[in-house]
């Protein structure tokens, strides 16, 4: 039994398919993210599941709710941050907060959430002289205030400096120790990699794979390439070497294709017991973009934050 | 009950902080009424059918205070809150979603009766305004204005196809409503062309509503009370057909 159940779902906008048939469960306590770029479909299928949009075809739960038709219900419950909220500017932070927790019988304080994420002294400012970090913890502080069991946050880290994106992750992952279910969306694919326990990969309406980011990386086949510069190399020996798959020469670079443990071992050994001289070697591990480039057959476009289908 | 008292709190306290909107719903009333008290003071005069200047007015000035918080605050905030996304954060809470609107009513409800009574105080301090309607028939005919006028800010926020639309629409809305209607000038002074003019705006009839009342007359009102029930229904119908959460 998963905490969300989705079967079928389809979400159509005239003519664009945002949605084309996508299934999956989302487990009781596990970080579950959703990549791809924009237009993929993410926004659409966490706000189905939110309830918040209503699916044209397909069947939601989410803790035994229907989200669409018992939305008061399951609010009680879940905590969301929605992508693009922009709240009233003349709006201070502890009033924001006040009204959110009149919502909820039993909310968590939310002096005890402001001192949490670092907001306390930000307490009497209005919304609009927060800065856009200062302003997405405000986010999270309004989606913790209902104690939620399942944390939703659409593109969280969007638009947000390195700093400011580390300290998100941490928060993320604090999210799962108190036993919270996080389901995330994301356009970073480093981010979904770094948190998330399984990562479904979605893109043009479809879910392209669904795994934990290891399996992904290791079932999709891709090569880890070694690169370095270096003259009077072998290659057609180097091509016999353990784990070797392909090596490529462009100009005084080569770049070696393989696989397996011992792979990077033994193209240096090789390389050592050759005599060669090297430099500026190189070793680079697929990662979840390579993962996806492969599935998809196009490059993943990052850094674009605007569009939210 | 909690989350509507929290929410219109909380939208009060906000509109209470724009200054266009406390200016022209509380302000700028009671300087009319300073102004012209200032220069024709309240001694009963024919122009007026025998009624002081600022007994005629004072009933008037408060379609100003409607005209401001139901065409422009009202619509205003709906839409800037839908463009926001705030609406559909609110909708991702255990509240009633109605409860967000029903509380954007109550706030600018409120308003209106701070503006009218400042009006009455500074009105009976400095020109010992008279009060001559019926009570119960006043608040009655009062609440049947407002209401009549907030479902047209209710009827803009729903038709207008984003926020800058919205406003483009408020201020065509409330720019002559304000004027042409005897809200700010009296009517007595119009010419017979912008009489005519003011027939086809609704205010007008919240103006001669309340005037007549609030000096209890006698006069005909019941042309104002079959169009402000009319022009309310018709709002309200094609808003609740129109209205949208987020726009596309």
């Amino acid at each position: 039994m998963g905490v969300i159940e989705v079967d079928g779902l389809k979400k159509f906008y005239g003519e664009v398919k945002a949605v084309d048939g996508v299934s999956f469960k989302v487990f009781k306590g596990e970080i579950f993210g959703m990549v791809g770029p924009n237009g993929a479909g993410k926004t659409t299928t966490i706000e189905c599941i939110e309830g918040l949009r209503k699916p044209d075809a397909g069947n939601i739960v989410v803790l035994g709710l229907n989200p669409y038709k018992e939305r008061e219900k399951l609010y009680k419950r879940i905590g969301v941050q929605l992508q693009e909220t922009n709240y009233d500017p003349r709006v201070k932070v502890w009033e924001i907060c006040e009204l959110f927790s009149s919502f909820y019988k039993n909310p968590i304080p939310y002096n005890s959430l402001l001192e949490r994420f670092d907001l306390l002294k930000k307490r009497n400012s209005f919304v609009s002289k927060l800065s856009g970090g200062q302003r997405q913890k405000l986010s999270i502080i309004l989606a913790l205030i209902p104690d939620p069991e399942i944390v939703f946050l659409d593109e969280l880290t969007t638009g947000l400096d390195p700093k400011a994106r580390r300290d998100m992750w941490e928060f993320v992952k604090n999210f799962k120790e108190e036993g919270r279910t996080v389901f995330l969306t994301t356009h970073y694919m480093e981010e979904a990699e770094y948190l998330c326990d399984r990562v479904l990969i979605m893109d043009g309406g479809r879910i392209v794979a669904l795994d934990t980011p290891e399996n992904l990386i290791k079932n999709s086949g891709i090569e880890n390439r070694i690169i370095f510069e270096g003259d009077g190399v072998n290659i057609e020996k180097l091509k016999e070497v353990k784990g070797v798959i392909d090596v490529k020469k462009l100009e005084r670079k080569i770049i070696v294709y393989g696989r397996g443990e011992n792979f990077v071992q033994s193209v240096i050994s090789f390389l050592n017991k050759e005599g060669v001289s090297y430099n500026n070697l190189n070793i680079k591990n697929p990662n979840l973009e390579d993962v996806f480039l492969k599935l998809t057959g196009h490059e993943f476009e990052e850094g674009k934050d605007e569009g939210s289908i | 009950m909690k989350a509507v008292f929290e929410l219109t709190k909380i939208q009060f306290k906000v509109t209470l902080r724009n200054f266009m909107v406390t200016f022209f719903s509380i302000v700028f009333p009671t300087l009319m009424l300073l102004m012209f008290g200032g220069i024709y003071g309240n001694k009963p005069t024919p122009f007026f059918g025998g009624y002081g200047t600022i007994d005629v007015m004072l009933p008037s000035y408060i379609g100003i205070t409607i005209a401001v918080t139901g065409f422009m605050n009202l619509p205003l905030t709906i839409s800037e809150y839908r463009e926001r996304k705030i609406l559909k954060r609110f909708r991702a809470t255990p509240i009633k979603t109605y409860y967000i609107i029903v509380s954007q009513i109550i706030s600018n409800f409120i308003m209106v009766l701070f503006g009218l009574l400042v009006l009455v105080i500074v009105g009976k301090i400095v020109f010992n305004v008279h009060y001559l309607a019926n009570g119960p028939s006043f608040i009655l005919f009062l609440l049947l204005s407002i209401f009549s006028m907030f479902s047209i800010g209710f009827l803009i926020a729903s038709v207008a196809k984003n926020a800058s639309s919205a406003t483009a629409i408020a201020n065509l809305v409330y720019f002559p409503m304000l004027f042409l209607t005897g809200a700010t000038i009296p009517i007595e002074t119009f010419p017979k062309f912008m009489v005519k003019i003011s027939k086809f705006l609704p205010l007008t009839y919240v103006v001669h509503l309340l005037k007549n009342t609030w000096l209890g007359t006698g006069a005909s009102i019941r042309t104002d009370i079959i169009v402000l029930l009319s022009v309310m229904i018709v709002s309200f119908i094609i808003s609740l057909i129109t209205f949208k959460w987020e726009y596309d």
